[in-house]
């Protein structure tokens, strides 16, 4: 279990995290959202202690991380930022097989080849295996990555804005493969995420940041609601139902339509 | 497979290197080495061998810095994130200069901190270790991605040093600047062997430490955020390799000077050769290009009666080298 006690972070003068408490749900895809500067790829990194939280703690089933080697941190928490651009001329498997690090300190044992050829085949890029990385398309590359922290076998996945550059397709792709490893694989996922509607048709749970803070958090259900977005990110939201499912459009509605536009 | 093949072909030109630096100039040296007079012959085979014990004791210095150069440029391309700048480049020797100007300029010439060559060469390296580490957690800390930054960083750093350097220079008395620049005049032509002894097995720890660590450097190369997600303490590992990159510089220039662009094409060269991201095979390929062009290159320049300098020789490729792998780095 992941709780955050009492956290707070400031770059400068301006805090970005304000006294946030809050406890991962087990076994469940938690979406973070809010507008740009809300703080929630703060929080994230917080999270896996990319970043040193000015004040407050993250415990690790009691345990404070700070007391804990980071490496054994990394046998349990594993976190994707944005890809960025790499400078190293690297193939899926040598990326791949960097995930086992935690474990095999640089020498691959059997086992560790094992998961790495596991992850593989989970996140379908085994036959992409002997590609560069930078011969791949986006949602390709994102999937390798993806089987990396696969191969590093930690319980908690914290993953920031995942679907960036991804076409819809490979998004859609890219979120049923998480939701898949959260049923079979039980893992605990957190996602920072831009768009709503695929928040709120993938997630477990929901939660929102505004100012530094969690403001509201709670199901799908709950949470896809005019007057939380409306407060969440100052906005007029619209909230429709389709299929049964909730979805929100933010944008063009009846009033605000301009003649011009048309 | 591939890999092999390079170290092999690689090994036989540092051999070639190494035979040619030695005995080349046998060939070509207007004196009858191999007298029939027994007295002359006695004296001409002791001239023979204090001729070659000195050129492998020089010999044996540029190895040392060929392969402390090479290996600091490898590893601060990798905790700074690039591949064209190498710490020569950002002004770490003219730091080196200047830090044993202002030695000299504090403590006088005839102060043990500057006599001693062991103890001179554990403070100079100690100020260079202070520095390195601030300036990183002033500068480098959070531009690593802007080459062109970090170059400006490097420009204004040796200039100041050069600078503060000959203004301390100028006002010092003249018998102290004298006896300065045997410190500071040293070169690849002027070497200072008197060092070897301390610089050799200085060298042979480091090594040995830093490869310990290529481990963690070659998940370093994936970005901060993701070797730290791996479990590599990210800042200590940094830290550690800035200590290792100052001690180093300090040694090769104090030996044979700075040479701005050994680093610089050594690196690259067996990147390109091995197409490999890994840091222990990169290491072995630099070290090796690196002794070639000092040795080759000095026995070269030796036999056509110094007309220049390797560390012409060098600036002159490397500069080349460096100008297109940014234009290169511009394209992509």
């Amino acid at each position: 279990m992941i709780e955050m006690k009492h956290i707070t972070h400031a770059y400068g003068e301006i805090k970005v995290l304000d006294d946030v408490n809050l406890t991962i749900k087990e076994e469940k895809i938690t979406a973070l959202i809010g507008a740009n500067g809300a703080g929630k790829s703060t929080l994230l990194g917080v999270l896996s202690r990319l970043l040193t939280p000015a004040t407050g703690a993250i415990y690790l089933d009691g345990v404070s991380i700070n007391q804990m080697k980071s490496k054994d941190i990394a046998k349990r928490i594993a976190i994707l930022k944005q890809t960025n651009q790499l400078n190293i001329r690297i193939t899926v498997k040598d990326l791949v097989s960097f995930g086992r690090f935690p474990h095999s300190q640089g020498r691959l044992k059997d086992s560790d080849n094992m998961k790495i050829e596991e992850a593989l085949q989970y996140m379908n890029v085994k036959d992409l295996e002997n590609r560069y990385l930078d011969e791949l398309s986006g949602g390709q590359r994102q999937r390798a990555y993806i089987a990396m922290i696969l191969a590093q076998d930690t319980k908690y996945i914290f993953l920031d804005e995942p679907l960036n550059n991804l076409d819809m397709k490979y998004a859609v792709e890219m979120m049923t493969i998480l939701q898949k490893m959260v049923k079979e694989l039980h893992k605990t996922i957190v996602v920072v995420m831009h768009d709503i509607n695929f928040a709120a048709a993938f997630a477990d749970h929901i939660i929102a940041m505004k100012d530094g803070q969690i403001i509201e958090e709670g199901t799908i259900d709950y949470m896809m609601d005019k007057a939380i977005l409306d407060h969440v990110f100052d906005h007029d939201f619209c909230i429709a139902g389709v299929n049964g499912r909730k979805v929100c459009i933010y944008y063009q509605q009846k009033e605000t339509v301009q003649e011009t536009d048309i | 497979m591939k890999h092999k093949k390079v170290f092999m072909w690689l090994s036989i030109l540092v051999v070639f290197s190494m035979i040619f630096y030695l005995f080349f100039w046998m060939l070509t040296t207007p004196y009858d080495l191999f007298p029939s007079d027994p007295l002359r012959a006695e004296k001409m085979r002791d001239a023979i061998l204090s001729i070659v014990s000195r050129k492998s004791i020089q010999m044996l210095a540029m190895i040392v810095s060929a392969i402390l150069i090479s290996s600091t440029a490898l590893v601060f391309q990798t905790l700074t994130h690039n591949r064209i700048l190498t710490p020569s480049l950002i002004g770490f020797d003219a730091i080196f200069i200047s830090v044993q100007t202002a030695i000299v300029f504090f403590f006088t010439s005839s102060s043990i901190i500057y006599l001693n060559p062991y103890i001179n060469f554990l403070v100079a390296s100690g100020f260079m270790i202070l520095i390195s580490l601030s300036l990183y957690k002033l500068i480098l800390k959070n531009n690593r991605n802007h080459i062109i930054f970090l170059l400006l960083v490097g420009m204004v750093l040796s200039t100041f040093s050069r600078s503060l350097a000959s203004f301390l220079q100028n006002i010092m008395d003249p018998e102290e600047f004298q006896s300065l620049t045997i410190r500071t005049e040293v070169s690849i032509t002027n070497m200072n062997t008197s060092i070897i002894g301390i610089a050799l097995p200085v060298m042979v720890v480091i090594i040995v430490l830093l490869i310990r660590e290529f481990k963690h450097y070659d998940v370093m190369s994936l970005g901060e955020s993701q070797a730290i997600s791996l479990g590599v303490s990210y800042t200590k590992k940094m830290n550690v390799g800035l200590i290792y990159i100052a001690l180093a510089m300090s040694i090769s220039t104090a030996m044979i000077g700075p040479i701005s662009f050994l680093g610089l094409i050594a690196v690259n060269a067996a990147r390109e050769m091995l197409k490999d991201y890994k840091h222990f095979p990169l290491f072995i390929a630099s070290s090796l290009v690196a002794i070639i062009f000092l040795v080759l290159g000095q026995g070269i320049i030796a036999e056509t009666g110094y007309l220049t300098t390797v560390t012409v020789l060098i600036s002159m490729v490397g500069g080349a080298y460096m100008i297109y792998l940014i234009l290169k780095e511009n394209q992509s």
